[in-house]
């Protein structure tokens, strides 16, 4: 654009004379149709809007050729004498005149207003394309998503093959070649080091290419080469897209090196709450043992029947809750390490749930436990062991958090295709928001308070873990009658393939 | 505190299993024993029944331990002795910082405890009856010519290492953090100087012919002070 282009050199421009052409046809049909009403004098005027129409619409040429045609038409059919091309009257001379001149000046003016237009049209687009390359970069995610922008966006602006690559890490650095629009360009591998180590626009290792290198904060992190020479306002563009681009890789990398941090302050949580929990869960009934045993051994002769039974006793209710959380400690390894294979068998949930409550806490006799599973459940094919530690789970929760005197119930439905077992207590119940966050590992109601409920914040994950693994799920429930938690269990009902 | 039949000592521990053989070898050894399984229950029982111990475990569900003895401070000087599942040596130091006396932690043989609460008994039984003479192990102190003997033989000390020992002495068998010492001879401004106090301890267990490696008197309770031996 903004060049003066040679008379017919395109079809536009004959489209253009064509137009100019047909509008002074027009003109003159009109005019033998007015002709009877209007002075002939008048009719120039006729003839004038036809030519205003035509610069109006083309430019210079159209618009001359026109006057000139109005002229001759208007002379030849309208003045005096009529169908000659003579001319009787010096006034029609200044007609001619004035239609050449105001031909001449409408149509340089509609010229230059169409020059503007078109120029208005194509900055308008380059500042769109701008704001739309702007935009996909802040809103680029990864590196690779920048890359690739990039890439697209300059072979687009520049009509011509783009490359852009990055210094590929480890013992070999080499240029990695990351995204690529239009042809790859074809470069030697040896030239493209060098032109990465020089850096330069338009380097002597390669002229027939333009190399720009992407340089944030750390360094040179990439280079675009694009095939062939830049003129100045394209260069410009280049630069201005590849600082853009550049930003955006900083903020990429800043988001990459964050979620980094992110994941390792979390790895370092979970690794210090673990340790937490070990040391407190494993060594809580560990001081009460060695407290019980070591008041035995030196006192034991001063004491009563009753207190030496009391402490022997606590010496084994300890030590089958140090059992149990190894073995929650063992199962979340198993879980977590994903070596945990179903060996479904058929099962009868009956004994499921009635050597679960045998095998729950200690304190159960504090409670009342009532168990009401319907007798349409069918026998089940799943791996017995996992879902009764899960009811297992449940339970000893249940039973911890229901007050002396209360009732933990447990049903079990067939609910078209899947088991559903509720372990209901009534206990404080757990707040809305908690819901989800109690199958988180480590986490306990009430934090810091882990003494009283004696629970190691691994139990209903586990319980979650060895559903998950039967394609089940678990999750809390407002307790019955308002008051309390149910915990529900709900496992898809699978018969085996065979 | 005339006989041992007449000391009180509360037990302030959530965990059940635990209060139970406090409880009954305290009670072997003829001591009043009083339970409260919450913080708040343990601070209103202190009031009311004024015992002359409290056993506290630091984990407690309504209140955290430090808090505990912070409130209990505010009015009382009741010996504390700590309770602790923590690892960790900061916790006990900031106990024993807030006021404890001393600390156990768990899991602890039975003597080992016992040791502690008779160790804290009697240095508020001492401090009570400001004795003027301290005997242990071929260690002789007198507070009033203040002239220090080992196995018969005259210690000349500095002033500094003086205090240091009578401090330690004088409630012997009980940890002093480094601060609590470095607070007593220097000042508060010297509170990050332990090295001044390492160097002072190592001058006075040389003058004393105690060895470090295997201390006679002075013992190091690492990353949180030193006691004298509480043998």
């Amino acid at each position: 654009m903004g060049k003066m282009k040679p008379l017919f050199s395109t079809n536009t421009d004959k489209k253009k004379y064509l137009f100019a052409g047909m509008v002074v046809v027009a003109t003159i049909s009109l005019a033998f149709l007015v002709n009877r009403l209007m002075p002939h004098a008048s009719l120039s005027l006729l003839f004038l809007t036809g030519v205003l129409v035509v610069s109006a619409r083309t430019g210079l040429g159209p618009s001359l050729l026109s006057s000139i045609v109005s002229f001759l038409a208007y002379n030849f059919f309208f003045t005096p004498p009529y169908y000659t091309f003579e001319v009787a009257d010096d006034g029609d001379v200044a007609t001619l005149l004035f239609f050449l001149i105001i031909a001449a000046i409408t149509g340089n003016l509609a010229a230059r207003m169409h020059l503007e237009i078109a120029k208005r049209r194509t900055s308008l687009q380059r500042i769109s394309n701008l704001y739309e390359f702007s935009r996909r970069m802040s809103s680029a995610a990864s590196e690779s998503t920048v890359l690739e922008s990039l890439a697209d966006h300059l072979a687009k602006s520049l009509e011509r093959p783009v490359q852009v690559f990055t210094m590929a890490t480890g013992e070999d650095e080499e240029p990695e070649q990351r995204a690529t629009a239009n042809n790859p360009i074809p470069i030697a591998s040896d030239r493209l080091k060098l032109v990465w180590n020089q850096g330069l626009v338009n380097s002597e290792a390669a002229p027939e290419l333009h190399a720009i290198r992407l340089a944030t904060r750390t360094g040179v992190v990439g280079m675009v080469v694009i095939d062939g020479i830049l003129d100045d306002e394209q260069l410009e563009l280049t630069k201005s897209l590849c600082d853009q681009a550049t930003i955006a890789l900083d903020r990429t990398q800043l988001v990459e090196d964050l979620e980094q941090a992110k994941l390792v302050t979390e790895t370092e949580q979970l690794r210090s709450a673990l340790l937490s929990s070990i040391s407190h869960d494993l060594r809580t009934p560990l001081a009460s043992i060695i407290g019980s045993t070591t008041s035995l051994m030196e006192y034991g002769d001063s004491f009563s029947t009753t207190d030496r039974k009391d402490l022997l006793s606590t010496v084994t209710t300890e030590a089958q809750r140090l059992d149990r959380h190894i073995q929650n400690l063992l199962d979340m390894t198993r879980l977590g390490q994903g070596k945990l294979k179903l060996q479904r068998e058929w099962v009868d949930l009956h004994d499921i749930i009635s050597s679960a409550i045998n095998r729950a806490s200690v304190f159960k006799d504090k409670v009342t436990i009532n168990t009401s599973v319907t007798n349409d459940v069918p026998v089940i094919w799943v791996h017995g062991v996992l879902i009764e530690q899960a009811v297992v789970n449940l339970m000893d929760n249940a039973i911890r958090f229901t007050p002396e005197d209360g009732v933990v119930t447990i049903t079990a439905i067939d609910s078209g295709g899947n088991l559903k077992i509720n372990v209901c207590d009534e206990g404080p119940g757990i707040p809305e928001k908690e819901r989800e966050k109690v199958f988180d590992m480590f986490y306990t109601i009430r934090q810091g308070d882990r003494g009283q409920l004696q629970g190691t914040g691994l139990g209903l994950a586990i319980c979650r873990g060895m559903i998950a693994a039967h394609g089940g799920t678990v999750t809390a429930k407002d307790g019955l009658q308002g008051t309390g938690t149910c915990m529900q269990i709900i496992i898809p009902i699978e018969i085996p393939e065979n | 505190m005339s006989s041992e039949s007449a000391i009180k000592i509360l037990v302030v521990e959530d965990e059940s299993q635990i209060r139970k053989f406090l409880r009954i070898s305290l009670e072997a050894h003829n001591y009043i024993v009083y339970e409260a399984r919450l913080g708040e229950e343990g601070l209103m029982l202190v009031t009311s029944l004024n015992p002359d111990l409290v056993i506290l475990d630091l984990g407690l569900p309504d209140l955290d331990g430090q808090n505990f003895i912070e409130q209990l401070r505010e009015w009382s000087q009741i010996p504390v002795l700590v309770l602790s599942v923590r690892a960790s040596e900061t916790d006990k130091v900031q106990a024993l910082d807030a006021g404890a006396n001393d600390y156990v932690t768990k899991p602890f043989g039975i003597g080992e405890l016992m040791a502690r609460v008779r160790a804290i008994l009697r240095s508020s039984d001492d401090s009570s009856n400001s004795a003027t003479v301290f005997e242990s192990q071929g260690l002789h102190v007198d507070f009033t010519t203040r002239e220090v003997t080992v196995d018969g033989t005259a210690v000349h000390l500095s002033k500094k290492e003086y205090t240091l020992l009578r401090l330690l002495v004088s409630s012997h068998g009980q940890v002093l953090t480094h601060q609590q010492i470095i607070r007593e001879i220097w000042d508060s401004t010297h509170q990050d100087d332990v090295h001044y106090l390492r160097v002072l301890v190592g001058q006075l267990r040389q003058k004393l012919g105690d060895n470090p490696a295997q201390p006679r008197f002075i013992m190091t309770v690492q990353g949180v002070g030193y006691r004298f031996s509480i043998l």
